[in-house]
């Protein structure tokens, strides 16, 4: 019992205690002995509840996901799971295939899952407290004070700059202008280093604030740097070029002032510094970011081939790995270009070029390097046709308990040669689940009109060009909706076929 | 409950919290130690942060606009002063700044005022303030924490930093119960709850909201058991301690002449290696039929690989690369370990040694005894610290017996020219008066239970001479676990937490004056019968580092205990 988790799944559908088993109609609950009694059983009773077997099987496949997600390490399950797909996909062929596809789709989604379950079950990190709202109240209104003083010396200094005469006279009189002077003879010491003025030690202002200090305690901003400050365009320069003085290239402040226009000039240089390393170095994460959903695709891509799965190709594989190669080669370029930008030596900047060049030959080393090889052809084509074999073996089991179950019972002696003809179909259809081309080709010359092959045809189309752009996740998905286009087609051909047959 | 997941998570937050771009991070000595114990250097690769830099080496004023910086220091006066000369010329762009441990209010206000260009972007207090050693060991690397017998105040100040960060970052609002009559214990049991009561917005964690019990912070004084931590212990990790030293997950091979040049400084971390993380709890035997079986899977390997033949074998050969290089690594590093401790081992004669370890540690055969350690004693093979170790069990074991004779054995440790200083040390450190609990199973006719416990141990009789001896904290462990009463030894500060006739799920452990890896040990095999068990100390010791911290912690005591010793106790008696 415990050996396999669908056994309890059983009892509630059979709506008592006893476990009911055999070829059960989903719907009424009758055992039909055989798959084709079966399929025929429910063609006939419940052509027109489709809707209720859907639900039903959801109902089936949301159990059966719980279980698996239960103890999903134990490994009879997916034998378990196996047990159950034929039986599903024989009821659903008579049902429409949409409800075998949902429940193809909902395994798949559901091994997605799994590894994200597995994540969950991780610590939460732990306690923590955040101070920044009360550094910010501290801090935001110095800032703003500081904000406020420094724009008003930039506009001082955008007025002083703009028609400075050469002239140092007229100079001395337009730089009074603009801003008002300090009365200096009351000031008998330097405010700021607290020295007496006389003969030798004269009184100076700052041209910003119009405060008064000595020599030694004055500042020189270069008018270059003064007109960057300003944002005044430099095309004025002549007139500054003939200043002989390199003080009279200079405009004077004091400490304070400067201060403050250093801070602001800084601030503005770390918001927009973007030198030639930074430009490389978020090229280099971007083609990491871009491969990196690659790198699982080729690992998925390889797995399928490895499974015996015909989604993808061997040169889908082969060719990801070159796109893959590609990268990693553009990544190592442009990591040894970062290395060649100039730097001091043994300073940080070096250091961290070092860095950055270490984790990109790591990065490649361990993501990419490390991928496994392409798989051998020979090896693949081994695995399909090892699955295709199992398939077909596990058909043949079923047709031969199929008929030795309807020996046993006796039935009526006419069904007997249908089920010939069914059992034939039947494997044919199973088979076309592995080699879906051939069937196709007989339907296309005959009903090009069908809407259906139409919409095969178009995906086919669409499945060609997503893979020239190697967007193998679409190829995936596009390939799952062909096939259940193929076999609602198929399924279609057979059941105008079947009437025929009767009669 | 596992430590390393505990301060990788926080490290993993600053990385994400500070967004994309290249970053520096910069750390002090102990963070640096902190972060280097859960990530290499390649793990913070990965994450951008491609520069490391001490707050205090005062380097180069060169700015780097470019880059990020996260800041990740303990709250200390200094580290603050630095960081605002930092901030007041900043070199890079943007600051993430995270405290290791509650910071005062005061001191972010000062930080707040010297930002004047604005480029602090966040300020946090994320708790990984202890060194994880195992998943269930941290250590606060205190090798000294007590003079005089009593706290250095630095050490009580760091152990109740470091234990408040365990909690924290485990989200645990325990009971906090403490040895008895042990006076460091009790005052730490104080100031944790004095903590705790002050900041009880940050330890209001609702899991306690399903009636389940809550945790036990269990503190406990290393005197009570100083066996354990004399002992020579066989289980792989303790091994390598004990004759090599592992100092932050560190061995440092580099003063043993016969190791290649790359294995100076080897690396255990059981979350990078996964041989290390599945064998440290292993014992020195089964290493090594492990290690013979890697090889042999190696070897397997390393053939396959010496079949390259065509230009396709060799591309696979180099595609494979990584794990190979990885892989052999791996096997020469452990192999080389083991070249180093068994030649130590046959070198002092230690399998001899440690049998006798384990007889006196077990075994109360006074005169037998008395005899085998004379005779090893006097054996110019063994060491004269093995000698030492050996005298100073007898003294523990035997201090009350009518015959014992540690004068004499003292002598001869004193004619080989020993320090016999240690003795004396040690039995006023952890002597009879002030242990408690039965450390060598002294057990009063009356106690019924206790006593047939210990008969039906013996008639199991003894699976390996080498292992006879449970650390004490297995005891006290089971008890807790069992519901057994506690409150006479291990009084609760804050009772009103405490559960009727409940035991606790989570149990943190702190040693004061060290934890030893076979507690560690202890723990794990607990763990793994389904406890959830956290241990930690405020060192992990071995047996020299032990003796270092008993000599380092009486001194300046009056030795009352120890009368008839006096002539051996002064230092310079040699």
């Amino acid at each position: 019992m415990s050996g396999n988790p669908f056994d309890d799944e059983d009892a509630p559908s059979a709506g008592s205690d006893e476990i009911l088993e055999g070829f059960l109609c989903p719907i009424c609950r009758a055992d039909l002995k055989s798959i084709d009694f079966l399929t025929e059983h429910f063609a006939r009773q419940h052509a027109e509840e489709e809707d209720a077997l859907k639900s039903v099987f959801k109902d089936i496949f949301s159990k059966a996901k719980k279980k698996i997600l239960n103890n999903f390490e134990d490994d009879r399950n997916r034998g378990a799971l196996a047990g159950v797909m034929p039986t599903a996909s024989a009821a659903s062929a008579a049902g429409g295939a949409s409800a075998a596809g949902a429940a193809g789709g909902g395994a798949g989604a559901f091994r997605t899952q799994l590894n994200i379950y597995s994540n969950m079950a991780k610590q939460s990190v732990g306690a923590e407290r955040s101070y920044l709202e009360y550094f910010q109240s501290v801090r935001n209104p110095r800032l703003e004070r500081y904000a406020s003083e420094t724009n008003k010396l930039i506009i001082r200094l955008h007025r002083l700059l703009k028609d400075l005469p050469t002239d140092a006279v007229q100079r001395k009189h337009h730089e009074q202008q603009t801003v008002p002077w300090l009365d200096g003879s009351s000031v008998k010491l330097c405010p700021n280093c607290a020295k007496s003025f006389h003969i030798a030690r004269r009184q100076h202002h700052c041209r910003l604030c119009g405060g008064i200090m000595c020599h030694d305690c004055s500042r020189f901003l270069q008018l270059e740097n003064a007109m960057q400050l300003a944002s005044l365009s430099s095309t004025r320069g002549e007139p500054l070029q003939q200043m002989r003085h390199h003080e009279d290239r200079a405009i004077r402040v004091c400490q304070h002032c400067l201060w403050l226009l250093d801070t602001r000039q800084d601030m503005h240089e770390s918001r927009t510094c973007r030198p030639m390393l930074v430009h490389v170095y978020e090229e280099i994460r971007q083609l990491q970011k871009q491969v990196s959903p690659d790198l699982d695709m080729y690992v998925k891509i390889v797995n399928s081939l490895l499974d015996g799965e015909s989604i993808f190709t061997i040169a889908d594989a082969g060719a990801l790995r070159g796109k893959i190669g590609q990268v990693a080669e553009k990544i190592d370029l442009r990591s040894k270009r970062i290395l060649t930008i100039h730097s001091e030596p043994g300073s940080r900047d070096e250091a961290l070029k070092k860095a950055i060049r270490l984790s990109c030959v790591q990065a490649i080393k361990e993501r990419m390097l490390s991928l496994p090889p392409l798989p051998d052809e020979a090896l693949i084509s081994q695995m399909q046709e090892r699955r295709r074999m199992e398939t077909e073996q596990r058909i043949l089991t079923e047709q031969r308990m199929a008929m030795e179950a309807y020996e046993r019972y006796g039935a009526a002696n006419q069904t007997g040669i249908n089920t010939e003809h069914r059992s034939f179909a039947q494997g044919s259809d199973l088979q076309s689940l592995n080699n879906w081309s051939a069937p196709q080709a007989s339907t296309t010359i005959s009903s090009v009109d069908d809407p259906l092959i139409e919409q095969i045809n178009i995906i086919k189309g669409y499945i060609k060009q997503a893979r020239q752009d190697m967007n193998f996740d679409v190829v995936e998905t596009l390939e799952l909706n062909l096939r259940e286009l193929q076999r609602e087609v198929y399924e279609r051909q057979r059941r105008s076929s079947t009437p025929q047959l009767d009669s | 409950m596992n430590l390393i997941s505990g301060i990788k998570l926080y490290i993993e937050k600053m990385c994400t919290e500070s967004g994309p771009g290249m970053k520096i991070i910069l750390l002090d000595k102990e963070t640096t130690s902190i972060i280097s114990m859960a990530f290499s250097q390649s793990d913070m690769l990965q994450r951008e942060v491609y520069l490391f830099e001490r707050l205090d080496s005062g380097r180069s004023n060169e700015r780097l606009k470019y880059l990020k910086c996260i800041v990740f220091i303990r709250p200390t006066k200094q580290n603050i002063q630095l960081l605002a000369n930092e901030l007041r010329n900043p070199k890079y762009s943007a600051y993430f700044i995270y405290f290791s441990n509650i910071i005062p209010r005061t001191d972010i206000k000062y930080l707040a005022e010297c930002d004047e260009s604005e480029s602090v972007r966040e300020v946090k207090e994320l708790y990984a303030d202890y060194l994880c050693v195992n998943p269930n060991l941290f250590s606060l690397n205190l090798p000294n924490c007590m003079t005089n017998l009593n706290w250095l105040p630095d050490a009580l100040k760091r152990s109740v930093q470091g234990i408040t960060a365990v909690l924290l970052s485990l989200k645990l609002n325990p009971v906090i119960r403490y040895r008895a009559g042990s006076q460091v214990a009790q005052l730490l049991a104080k100031l944790i709850y004095d903590q705790i009561t002050k900041e009880s917005s940050l330890f209001d964690f609702r899991g306690n909201a399903d009636g389940a019990a809550p945790p036990l912070l269990l503190l406990l004084d290393r005197r009570d058991d100083p066996v354990t931590s004399l002992l020579h212990q066989w289980s792989y990790q303790a091994m390598v301690h004990e004759l090599l030293q592992i100092r932050n997950n560190r061995v440092d091979l580099s003063e043993r002449p016969s190791v290649p040049k790359e294995f100076k400084e080897l690396v255990l971390s059981g979350d990078q290696d996964d041989f290390y993380g599945n064998n440290m709890y292993a014992n020195y035997g089964e290493i090594g039929s492990t290690i013979k079986q890697l090889m042999e899977e190696f070897q397997r390997k390393a053939n396959d690989h010496k079949k390259v033949e065509s230009i396709a074998d060799m591309k696979n050969f180099i595609e494979s690369y990584p794990q190979f290089k990885k892989m052999s690594g791996t096997v020469q590093k452990h192999l080389c370990i083991m070249g180093e401790l068994s030649s130590i081992t046959n070198k002092r004669n230690l399998f001899e040694v440690s049998e006798l370890e384990q007889e006196i540690a077990c075994k109360a055969e006074h005169s037998a005894q008395l005899q085998r350690i004379k005779k090893l004693i006097a054996d110019e093979r063994v060491s004269i610290d093995d000698a030492i170790k050996l005298v100073a069990l007898y003294a523990l074991r035997y201090e009350r017996h009518a015959n014992c004779d540690t004068s004499g054995l003292l002598q001869i440790i004193k004619s080989r020219g020993g320090n016999t200083q240690i003795v004396p040390a040690l039995i006023e450190y952890a002597g009879t008066h002030v242990r408690q609990g039965d450390l060598f199973n002294m057990v009063r006719i009356t106690d019924a239970v206790k006593l047939t416990r210990i008969l039906i141990k013996g008639l199991k009789g003894v699976e390996n001479v080498f292992t006879q001896h449970t650390p004490l904290l297995k005891e006290t462990l089971e008890d807790v676990f069992k519901g057994r009463e506690l409150d006479p030894l291990y009084p609760a500060i804050n009772s009103e937490l405490v559960p009727f006739r409940r035991p606790p799920q989570e149990v943190v452990v702190f040693i004061i004056g060290g934890a030893t890896y076979e507690e560690a040990l202890t723990v794990h095999q607990l763990n793994n019968a389904g406890y959830r068990i956290i241990l930690g100390g405020t060192t992990i010791h071995n047996s020299q580092s032990f003796i270092n911290e008993v000599l380092a912690a009486t001194n300046g005591t009056q030795f009352k205990h120890t009368k008839s010793m006096i002539k051996y106790c002064s230092p310079d008696n040699l």
